[in-house]
């Protein structure tokens, strides 16, 4: 089985810190607040879902996850524009970006031989992987709303090549 | 018209908007495109290439390998400086990438800082420009 039961929620935590300080809190004014409660994790309600699949020695998919004032406050920073001139294409394309960054510097910590696929960003219902299971998620505050970034691995014979 | 100074690829406006943003800083024009295909169709169209290639690997149509091994070809192009810019990090792929022509590795995320000591690397930050 591939080692990817080492990736710990730590190794998620210090992707978000980079990603979170190259594009939307340069100043280190406003990080990612992690939630570690189970309970406070499973009232965060979250309605736009960035999603890359992971294909290769390892299957599975890395999905960031938030709500709508937490996609357009992403976007107005990469975007350098005011969160109320967000449109539904740039929360689109923001969070598609975020969920490339993320899942590809995931890739990195997985055994070689991995791809990443284009990214694919949904409203409305959490993506379903019903052959996945989660196995590392990171879930946080970001000027008080919620994002979730959570690993899925897939099971059976892709998902424990190694 | 004055001179384009740079190509920014990148199948996400969000980052061709950021690295419009950095390569302002050094007081360079750009254009964008959103994946290979498009942006060699865009140079095709130039009198003068740029000086400055940014490229995403993961992109629909003609990703970032593809797009440098096509302008790699192209004797036109040889003086153009190509940067991939991706999350692409396995060391196999980067070998790939710099086997196949590009001239530099910037792995996302990434700051405006750390891009701008890759292009004042490369001789691409010109003399008092913002760093």
């Amino acid at each position: 089985m591939s080692d990817v039961a080492a990736l710990r929620v730590e190794d998620l935590h210090e992707i978000v810190e980079q990603v979170w300080s190259s594009y939307l809190d340069p100043d280190g004014i406003e990080p990612l607040l992690p939630i570690f409660s189970e309970e406070d994790v499973a009232a965060l309600k979250t309605d736009m879902h960035a999603s890359v699949s992971i294909t290769g020695t390892w299957h599975g998919h890395v999905v960031v996850a938030c709500n709508e004032p937490a996609a357009k406050n992403c976007s107005a920073a990469f975007l350098a524009m005011e969160a109320d001139e967000v449109g539904e294409e740039d929360m689109m394309d923001v969070l598609g970006e975020l969920a490339n960054i993320v899942g590809g510097n995931v890739k990195s910590m997985l055994p070689p031989g991995c791809f990443v696929s284009l990214p694919t960003v949904v409203t409305g219902e959490a993506p379903h992987y019903p052959s996945a299971e989660p196995v590392c998620q990171l879930a946080g505050l970001w000027k008080e709303d919620p994002f979730v970034i959570t690993m899925w691995q897939s099971s059976g014979a892709a998902g424990e090549a190694a | 018209m004055s001179h384009v100074q740079a190509i920014l690829i990148d199948d996400s406006r969000a980052m061709r908007l950021i690295l419009r943003r950095i390569v302002g800083q050094i007081g360079f024009d750009a254009v964008e495109a959103e994946d290979g295909q498009a942006a060699i169709d865009l140079l095709n169209s130039m009198e003068k290439p740029p000086e400055l290639a940014l490229i995403d690997w993961n992109m629909p149509n003609m990703n970032g390998l593809e797009f440098v091994t096509a302008v790699r070809k192209e004797p036109k192009y040889r003086e153009m400086t190509l940067v991939m810019v991706t999350t692409e990090s396995e060391q196999s792929q980067i070998v790939r990438a710099l086997a196949a022509g590009a001239h530099e590795y910037v792995i996302k995320p990434f700051t405006a800082g750390a891009m701008i000591e890759k292009l004042a690397l490369l001789g691409l930050v010109p003399q008092g420009a913002s760093s």
